[in-house]
């Protein structure tokens, strides 16, 4: 029985959900071996009845939450990606500012007609099983993924940092242009593609660890007279951190 | 015009790569640990040393070190007790009778068995331990002769993690073999003795020291207090022997993986003797 | 002893003609730095170079490489190995990276034989080029013997003097094949009197520029970390350091790696892969169930150093670390190896 796939979308700009369709020649093997039942994005016809559903966008609106419920009580699997569903994404950015503010800006005097609460990651509401992080998503996780629950392997994001594969490509290191960039402390899997093209990490796939960070914290004050503040603001970019992740 | 050619390979590079065996028997023993009986495809036999290891692949998935624990007196096929903990191993409990799996090896040192001869043999297993130590105890029972006095102290958490109650009722009966278990937490139905393996050591009658040799094996909160006893009872330290586990990725000592200090594990042992284990901090702490 | 001596633009005509039997590898400028890279036209290598971010380990010992490939269709177990057997030509090597080379030679042709790496080194002529000077600050490779190298190269390169604006090189032979490969060329001439006389001058003033950063000899760094095993510099250190890696990834002796399965969409056919590791890592020696044999950044940053000043060399004879500083430029935290010994050395 190939397994029944939907692909849902929140609040976001279900990039994601679109990055599926650009996989191109992989679509058909992958196409190939599940039956996808519900995916806004390619196909008008809907059931829910599924194995695996994956997610975009983050959880943002009253309507936000219903929904996530609902996909939760409908997937056997539920597997957030991207960066808005696995960490709450740039859609965080606006729990920083005044409600009225941000809402005013967006939506000027419709404002009233399109109720919004605290942006947070899916896990923030239901349980999920698998998070792909990443903005957008990363395509060559997405299908190891997919291979991962067709043979029934476990599935495991690297556990290591952002520099590992920057030096693996054989970049300059960006510190060492004066650059304060996020990688030491960011989880890779990206293939440093960032900072492969001169641009500093964003964090992006969100943060390794407390310990990381705590060196974070350490380092920048001391040897590079920045404030953690200062560089968590980067962070916060992609809702990487949380005030309780701070050291 | 000045010409050099590529140079080939020198021999055939077959170091990573498996070689497929059958699985002939699949037994359970515990709720996490499955006996596998095997043999290679093309009939060539494995040719250890007790204690030694294989590297076992699932192709697709990857590899892991699994200590051998039938002995080399008993050839043809080789047994593997294996606890499913990581992908491959539960992916190998997925597989029965007739299933493939990639084998490398046998790898590392085992027990330098000549230098055992003569001696009495104490062996001391804690949990999973008794695994390793398995192909030994099967050589000293087919090699009986060749042996001093034996005694074994076997203990483990609980009654049902009692890895190999087949073979230990076997040893029991047998005249001379003087095997002791135990178990930390009883159940209703257990009739033996219970509390850390350390506390058979009453059990035991007095050692000759200097002609008795042990085997410590198991994991590394029991380890120091084993050795502590077996110290105690004056068993000089070069007749001390342990193995230990460690993340072997390779098996031949490139990848770095099993470092202990500085040592590899998977070259330099995994049988050590303690004296070269007391300096390396990170095998006794 | 030099063996001859030739002419840079007579030297860059020698290597245009390995360069149609070889890819060339060598420093590169990019982004106001040098790196190691495969060059199709001999003319963009710049032999006057201070040091490449990298060393050239990367075209021995790959970040990824497949082990073998694999296919398991129909129930039959097929596992080929992959190997890699382009000539390859080094040009521009200095002695602190030739050093980390002959450690990775021992290393993968030591015990077992590892094909994949010898099979390229075997294929692979390696030209260094001396220092005259410490290539950067903070180098402390005079202090590691890491500055000279007596073997591990085909031809070895000493930059004499000037002649013209054209650099005149005192060349060494290191290899039945960079003879051949340098006697192939009629430019070479035969060293005279004079020319060993100027060698010698060239060793002394080498000699002199090279200072010496560690308070501790080269010899007694062993006994140093054996005292030092539980010193509170480790924790103390630690506390800045991120674990990720760049001091394992950016150092040239550095061969530890990880090994892994790639399987395609067919799900049944696949590669078996390996790839740079580091012992930095949080997840580097863990166990299936878990358990962590190293869980400390304290624990894992002492490991390093111990691998690259004592316990390499004890188990080798070779050193593990050949002082280019690599390391310590590629830290973002800035914890500094020189600093961690003389820290040590104070201690005790």
């Amino acid at each position: 029985m190939k397994p029944k796939i939907a692909i849902f979308s929140l609040t976001g700009c279900e990039g994601c959900s679109l990055a599926i369709l650009e996989l191109e020649d992989q679509l058909l093997d992958i196409l190939g071996a599940v039956e996808i039942v519900n995916f806004r994005e390619g196909m008008t016809e809907r059931s829910w009845d599924i194995d695996i559903g994956f997610v975009d966008g983050a959880v943002s609106t009253p309507e936000d939450e219903k929904e996530i419920i609902r996909f939760r009580e409908s997937c056997k699997t539920l597997v957030a990606i991207g960066s808005c569903a696995c960490l709450g994404g740039i859609n965080t950015l606006k729990n920083y500012q005044p409600e009225d503010e941000y809402r005013r800006y967006v939506y000027g005097d419709k404002a009233i007609w399109f109720p919004t609460i605290a942006a947070r990651a899916l896990s923030a509401v239901v349980k999920v099983d698998y998070e792909l992080p990443g903005c957008p998503m990363i395509k060559e996780e997405f299908v190891r993924f997919v291979k991962c629950m067709l043979t029934g392997r476990p599935f495991e994001l690297p556990d290591y940092a952002v520099c590992v594969e920057c030096k693996k490509k054989g970049n300059l290191c960006l510190y060492e242009k004066g650059v304060i960039c996020l990688g030491p402390v960011t989880r890779a899997g990206c293939d440093a593609i960032c900072p492969s093209f001169g641009s500093k990490c964003e964090g992006c796939r969100g943060i390794l660890g407390h310990e990381a960070l705590c060196a974070a914290g350490v380092n920048l004050r001391e040897q590079y007279d920045v404030s953690l503040d200062d560089v968590l603001a980067d962070f916060r970019l992609f809702g990487a951190y949380q005030e309780k992740d701070l050291p | 015009m000045w010409v050099q050619e590529a140079r080939l390979p020198t021999a055939e590079p077959e170091l990573y790569i498996p070689k497929p065996a059958r699985i002939l028997r699949v037994r359970k023993l515990t709720e996490y640990e499955n006996l596998f009986d095997v043999a290679f495809c093309d009939g060539r036999l494995l040719d250890h040393a007790p204690g030694q290891f294989v590297q076992v692949s699932v192709l697709g998935i990857g590899e892991c070190p699994i200590s051998i624990c039938s002995s080399p007196t008993r050839p043809g096929t080789f047994e593997m007790c294996i606890r499913r903990v990581g992908s491959v191993t539960n992916h190998i409990h997925r597989l029965g009778e007739g299933d493939i799996l990639g084998i490398r090896g046998p790898l590392g040192h085992g027990f330098d068995v000549d230098e055992l001869h003569g001696k009495d043999i104490l062996i001391v297993a804690g949990g999973l331990g008794l695994a390793p130590v398995r192909s030994l105890i099967q050589y000293i029972i087919d090699e009986r002769s060749r042996f001093g006095e034996f005694h074994i102290l076997y203990g483990a958490r609980e009654p049902k993690e009692l890895l190999f109650k087949n073979d230990l009722t076997v040893w029991r009966e047998r005249q001379d073999v003087n095997l002791h278990v135990t178990v930390d937490r009883p159940d209703e139905q257990w009739r033996g003795k219970a509390g850390v393996v350390t506390t058979l050591f009453k059990e035991l009658p007095s050692l000759n020291p200097s002609e008795t040799a042990a085997v410590v094996v198991g994991p590394p909160v029991m380890f120091k207090f084993v050795v502590l006893e077996v110290l105690s009872r004056r068993i000089p330290q070069s007749n001390v022997y342990c193995s230990l586990e460690r993340r072997m990725k390779c098996g031949i000592g490139k990848c770095g993986h099993c470092q202990a200090n500085n040592v590899y594990v998977c070259i330099d042992g995994p049988v050590f003797k303690y004296g070269q284990l007391k300096a390396m901090r990170e095998a006794v702490e | 002893m030099l063996d001859r001596i030739i002419k840079q633009s007579d030297f860059m005509s020698v290597v245009r003609e390995l360069s149609r039997q070889r890819r060339l590898v060598g420093p590169v400028a990019r982004e106001d730095r040098y790196f190691y890279e495969v060059v199709d036209e001999p003319s963009k290598l710049d032999l006057s170079f201070n040091y490449c971010v990298y060393g050239p380990r990367a075209f021995l010992f790959p970040p990824t490489e497949t082990l073998f490939t694999f296919d398991q269709r129909d129930g039959h177990f097929e596992a080929k190995p992959v190997l890699d057997n382009q000539p390859l030509a080094f040009v521009g090597v200095h002695p602190c990276d030739i050093n980390a080379i002959r450690l990775l030679d021992h290393v993968f042709a030591e015990d077992h034989r590892d094909e994949h790496y010898l099979t390229r080194r075997e294929n692979t002529l390696i030209v260094g080029i001396d220092c005259l000077k410490p290539c950067t600050e903070g180098v402390f490779c005079a202090d590691m013997h890491g500055n000279e190298a007596k073997d591990g190269f085909d031809v070895m390169l000493y930059r004499l003097h000037e002649d013209n604006d054209e650099v005149v090189f005192g060349v060494v032979f290191g290899s039945k094949a960079g003879r051949e490969w340098m006697l192939y060329s009629r430019a070479c001439r035969t060293p005279t009197a004079m020319d060993e006389r100027e060698f010698e001058e060239y060793q002394r003033m080498k000699a002199a520029a090279f200072p010496r950063r560690l308070k501790t000899q080269f010899e007694e760094l062993p006994a140093l970390l054996d005292r030092s095993y539980d010193s509170l510099l480790w924790e103390a250190t630690a506390r800045r350091c991120y674990s990720c890696g760049s001091c394992n990834l950016s150092c040239p002796t550095c061969y530890c790696f990880n090994i892994y399965d790639e399987v395609d969409m067919s799900l049944d056919s696949g590669a078996r892969k390996r790839e740079w590791d580091g012992c930095q890592l949080e997840g580097f020696a863990e166990v299936a169930g878990e358990h962590n044999f190293r869980p400390k950044t304290a624990s894992r940053l002492r490991h390093r150093i111990y691998r690259k000043a004592k316990w390499i060399l004890e188990q080798t004879g070779i050193p593990g670390c050949v002082g280019c500083a690599r390391c310590d430029r590629a830290c973002t935290a800035k914890i500094n190896s020189v600093e961690i010994y003389n820290q040590l050395a104070e201690e005790v």
